[in-house]
């Protein structure tokens, strides 16, 4: 469910801007961080913090939208400028986090107490807590893309920029309110996943990775298949590290991605965005 | 004047698309503008509706000065365009389609009745309302991007080829729509098409373009007759 709202953030920029969002992992991060300082350190109620991880992150996400790529987007049409601008903010990012928190490890503690036995399996209420957590945002974010008027205006821009603008949207208005919001589940998931895995500075580039990793199972800017997408990775990290020992899952997971790109290179659900 | 194109020019890169345009309507009429491909006709609405810079002249319409203005905020004046090759949301519903067209407007009550109104018009898209738009007929697609540029209320309705690669029938059928639509909802018409005969059948006034300028004006039933129009743009 964490995997679905990286994906579905990543997939929502990628959709509306036609940007690669290279710092998606750098902004998960920086959620991470909000929440830590948030609840971890000043002890704040956690729904506070992970209301500030979202807030922080969407603005980074604006700032980034209306200062760098709306500017990009529009002196050029080259994919390369918009893939090198998108590097270069993970680049800023990585570095401005390891200035500002360190290279230090940093958990929180559980947000509940106490483990539910599942089907016979043993669940800390905590890691329950975040998973309905993210199913809930999950849902909430489909339905407000697929029922309100700003949810289609973003579809409309995803299928047809143009004629969207034809139909009276702002374009420069709802891509700065889809990038932000991309950014926003990015920061809500570092918020929510910071509670069980703990972040660092340098575990950006991973998370950015892996992000990418499942929009292409999945297929770019399809939102049906982020979702698809992240429940495959997710799925196969979790068979792969009960049943192969160490790294060599990842390796595993590549290689068959690789394979699988081969015969089906625009995803299982492969088509712009419904 | 209701609606002016004064002396517009309009560059792609370099090149010039159009230049030295001018065009003027009535509230309430329909004027066409036939030439051939590459003529700038379509350049011409798209300057109109704000998505090709204009380089040079000035655009009037409804009392407002028009030519700097971004696409939304003509849509909002009262501008509606049905472009070339339909562009529906290929895969949105019908019903949020025509949604889509309401967007300028804020009046829920209205919109949904205006929807109604759409179904009403053309009755093959309340059959299909909650199917994908991309999987209609291109008959069923171009009703479709009339009736979601209605929904916007427009005082006037710009049209790119509505008939293109429709069979003879369906081209039949839809200037029927844009004649009803004009009478009925008192919206002005700009025609833009390749179906020169069918174009000025329909309209009161037509404009011939030819490389980017305005070659010969003037009534339609008159460039019907007009033996030069003949020849060149309506096969002998």
């Amino acid at each position: 469910m964490n995997y679905a709202l990286i994906a579905l953030g990543i997939t929502l920029i990628f959709a509306i801007m036609g940007v690669l969002n290279f710092a998606h992992g750098q902004m998960y991060v920086l959620g991470g961080f909000v929440t830590y300082y948030v609840y971890g350190v000043f002890g704040l109620n956690y729904f506070v913090a992970l209301a500030a991880s979202a807030v922080t992150v969407a603005c980074v996400g604006l700032v980034f939208e209306r200062f760098l790529f709306r500017r990009v987007l529009r002196i050029t049409t080259r994919e390369e400028s918009t893939m090198l601008l998108a590097a270069g903010t993970a680049l800023l990012l990585d570095s401005l986090g390891l200035a500002l928190f360190g290279e230090k490890q940093r958990g929180v503690a559980p947000v509940v107490a106490g483990v539910y036995e599942i089907f016979g399996a043993f669940v800390p209420a905590s890691r329950a807590l975040i998973f309905v957590l993210a199913g809930g945002l999950v849902g909430a974010l489909l339905l407000f893309i697929q029922y309100t008027r700003p949810g289609r205006a973003l579809r409309a821009i995803a299928q047809d920029k143009e004629t969207a603008a034809l139909q009276g949207v702002d374009i420069d208005r709802y891509s700065a309110l889809g990038f932000a919001l991309g950014a926003a589940l990015a920061g809500l998931a570092g918020g929510l996943l910071v509670t069980v895995f703990a972040v660092n500075a340098g575990a950006g580039t991973p998370i950015s990775i892996k992000a990418f990793i499942m929009i292409m199972i999945g297929g770019a800017g399809v939102v049906s298949g982020a979702i698809l997408g992240a429940f495959v990775l997710g799925f196969s990290e979790a068979l792969g590290y009960f049943f192969i020992p160490g790294s060599t899952t990842y390796l595993m997971i590549l290689v068959g991605l690789i394979v699988f790109l081969i015969f089906r290179p625009q995803g299982i659900m492969g088509k712009p965005w419904g | 004047m209701y609606f002016a194109v004064r002396h517009v020019s309009v560059y792609y890169d370099k090149v010039r698309a159009v230049s030295d345009i001018s065009l003027v309507m009535d509230a309430g009429d329909v004027i066409a503008i036939i030439g051939a491909n590459g003529a700038g006709k379509t350049t011409t609405l798209r300057a109109v509706t704000g998505l090709a810079p204009v380089a040079s002249g000035e655009i009037w319409f409804d009392g407002h000065r028009i030519d700097r203005l971004r696409p939304d905020r003509i849509v909002g004046l009262g501008i509606s365009m049905v472009p070339e090759g339909r562009h529906v949301f290929p895969f949105m519903s019908v019903g949020d389609n025509l949604l889509m067209g309401a967007f300028a407007r804020r009046d829920r009550r209205a919109i949904e009745q205006d929807v109604e109104r759409v179904f009403a018009r053309f009755p093959r898209l309340k059959e299909r309302r909650r199917q994908q738009a991309g999987t209609l007929s291109g008959g069923e697609q171009q009703m479709l991007a009339i009736g979601r540029a209605l929904m916007a209320r427009p005082k006037l309705l710009l049209m790119d080829e509505p008939s293109l690669g429709l069979a003879p029938h369906l081209v039949r059928e839809i200037a029927r729509a844009i004649l009803a639509v004009n009478r009925e909802e008192k919206v002005a018409v700009v025609l833009v098409e390749q179906n020169s005969r069918m174009a000025l059948k329909v309209s009161t006034r037509a404009y011939v373009l030819e490389t980017g300028q305005v070659a010969l004006e003037g009534r339609s039933a008159d460039l019907l007759n007009n033996e030069q129009v003949r020849r060149l743009y309506l096969g002998g």
